[in-house]
């Protein structure tokens, strides 16, 4: 599992892990049920404190991407991956539906639109 | 806390290589050794004790599992073992040497005077570190030199025949009681020492 | 999540300098450093929680314990890395470790030796002849080897050169794993904490500022950048203490939601160090005698 961090970044630590092992989750990198490393070890790992690590799974918990067993360890879950990824394919329908009315407002052609799309989709990694 | 003895002992090794050798040496030459047993008592005694006072070192001793009556007292049994130790180096390079038996109460003697002197300057180290026990005993050592040549006369002399008749004393009883007095002193001491190194900041 | 250490409304008093009513707390299984200026109360704290000095008033508690009734104990189970030398130096580490090991019950010959090959350390020659390095290692390892739960470490690093500092935050990172011991890192050095600190404990003038996570600092304090003219009465509270210069101003705010709220995109917002803190911290107490 891939994780980098960039410490010059705006994003806390805690937040770029919690990112990156999320896209991981829902891009089916790692599997439902596989474990994830003890947050301890990726803290020593990534070569930062303990608490920013347990900041990340906390957060992964609460919004069900990971659940935790006492004494074994973090775990991914199961079904909420594919309720996430209906979401938000329902949240990215929503909002490309407000881009095309306003592209239409002021004249934006498709072409134009996804060159826009394409730029800015590049950008953004 | 047997530790902290063992310690004094490991760390005072080298200066008692060379101080009991040296002490059956001045065996042979030298026929009062109550003077020099007691001197080569203090020495180390006092040695062990400054080997300790640097501040580092306390803080050292303070981290360790040890409380500081502990501490304290590994110091006070701690010189008992070396004036046993000088003691029985005396009484067997006297053996060896000069073929005579030391009378127990001479090798008693040095042991009480050692007793009391370090009843006065453990306490006064600890309140006010070793170093000004120096002045302290050259200050009294003068004073005591001048009260020896305005007013008494044959001082030395005089002390020699209390000491003959210390050690003629047949009763028993009077025996007992100046051990008694030497001892209770000690824990006295001992007692005090405590107090005061309880109360001390580092 | 228990507290190893706990001082209550400690008070004491030195010449010329106070401990007024200082209440923090070390949490179990982090590395909580600990940071403020010279002369501010930090070795006075580390000297209470060793039990070198006795408050006045208030309770210090390790592991729940007090000093009074439970002084062995609790220094069974605590391990010092000092910054001075503070062995015998006319000793070698091996009769160190001699002195040393039949003070802890829990002493493990194995573990001893383990440090000492991995830091390199010499068993046969004089402390004195160590360097300073040498003899922070040495420290560390009697520290380790009787499986302390606390280890306080007083500025450990300083004097040391930045390839060895990291060398010791890696193993620093080791002995956290199984999520058991705690370390009290107290240094001048707040880049060291950066990467291994949980909690960080900020004390100032003999007051606890703040103890808190570490991702927490970022989210409310912040330097904040911006015009002279932005700067009126009222903004200025907002601020812990501010650096004018004819290029603009430079402040820190504990407060950088509320600074996002009024200023909004007319300044620049950037993350803190720990010394941006602690210098504005002590600026904007001297601004206020």
């Amino acid at each position: 599992m891939q994780i980098l961090i960039s410490n010059n970044s705006k994003e806390p630590i805690y937040e770029q892990i919690y990112a990156q092992i999320k896209k991981h989750i829902l891009t089916n990198e790692i599997q439902a049920g596989h474990s994830l490393p003890s947050m301890r070890q990726l803290a020593k790992e990534l070569d930062i404190s303990v608490i920013t690590t347990k900041r990340a799974y906390e957060e992964l918990e609460k919004n069900g991407f990971i659940y935790s067993v006492v004494g074994k360890g973090s775990f991914v879950s199961e079904q909420n991956n594919e309720m996430i990824k209906e979401r938000k394919m329902k949240v990215i329908e929503e909002q490309l539906i407000t881009a095309i009315q306003n592209s239409k407002e002021i004249g934006i052609t498709l072409t134009e639109l996804k060159e826009l799309l394409t730029l800015l989709y590049r950008e953004e990694t | 806390m047997f530790n902290l003895i063992r310690k004094d002992i490991m760390l005072q090794k080298t200066t008692l290589m060379t101080m009991l050798p040296l002490l059956i040496l001045l065996l042979t030459l030298e026929r009062s050794f109550i003077y020099i047993g007691l001197l080569f008592s203090m020495a180390i005694i006092m040695n062990a004790f400054a080997s300790d006072e640097k501040s580092s070192i306390n803080t050292l001793l303070n981290s360790l599992p040890y409380t500081r009556k502990e501490i304290v007292s590994s110091k006070y049994i701690g010189a008992l073992f070396f004036v046993l130790t000088i003691v029985l180096t005396i009484f067997t390079g006297n053996l060896i040497i000069n073929r005579e038996i030391t009378m127990w109460k001479e090798l008693g003697l040095i042991i009480c005077l050692v007793m009391i002197f370090i009843s006065f300057m453990f306490p006064f180290s600890y309140k006010f570190k070793s170093q000004y026990l120096l002045t302290a005993v050259i200050v009294s050592f003068v004073i005591y030199l001048l009260i020896v040549n305005l007013f008494i006369n044959n001082l030395n002399d005089k002390i020699r025949e209390l000491v003959g008749i210390l050690l003629t004393l047949q009763s028993s009883q009077l025996y007992l009681l100046i051990a008694f007095s030497v001892i209770a002193l000690y824990v006295c001491s001992w007692l005090l020492s405590i107090r005061i190194y309880s109360k001390k900041v580092f | 999540m228990e507290n190893v250490i706990e001082l209550q409304h400690v008070q004491k008093s030195f010449d010329g300098f106070q401990l007024k009513d200082l209440s923090l707390s070390v949490k179990k299984g982090f590395v909580t450093g600990f940071i403020g200026g010279n002369g501010v109360g930090k070795s006075t704290t580390i000297k209470l929680i060793m039990n070198l000095l006795q408050p006045e008033s208030g309770t210090v508690s390790i592991f729940g314990l007090n000093y009074k009734e439970h002084e062995k104990e609790i220094k069974q189970r605590i391990g010092f890395v000092f910054d001075e030398n503070v062995f015998y130096e006319n000793l070698t580490l091996a009769e160190m470790k001699k002195i040393i090991k039949p003070s802890y019950k829990n002493w493990d010959d194995n573990l001893f030796a383990q440090f000492v090959k991995t830091f390199e350390l010499p068993l046969n020659k004089k402390i004195k002849s160590f360097s300073k390095g040498m003899m922070m290692k040495a420290s560390l390892t009697i520290a380790l080897s009787h499986h302390a739960e606390l280890i306080i470490m007083d500025e450990p690093t300083s004097g040391l050169d930045p390839i060895f500092r990291r060398e010791l935050l890696d193993i620093l990172h080791n002995l956290m794993q199984d999520g058991e011991k705690t370390i009290f890192f107290s240094t001048h050095i707040t880049t060291d904490l950066d990467r291994i600190a949980d909690y960080i404990t900020f004390i100032h003038k003999g007051e606890h500022m703040f103890t808190k996570e570490f991702y927490k600092i970022e989210e409310e304090f912040a330097i904040v950048k911006g015009g002279i003219e932005l700067l009126d009465r009222d903004t200025e509270q907002e601020f812990v203490s501010i650096r004018k210069s004819n290029h603009g101003f430079e402040a820190l705010t504990a407060n950088k939601g509320r600074i996002e709220n009024i200023f909004g995109e007319m300044v620049l917002v950037e993350k803190p160090t720990l010394e941006d803190i602690m210098f504005y911290t002590k600026k904007g107490a001297e601004q206020y005698v």
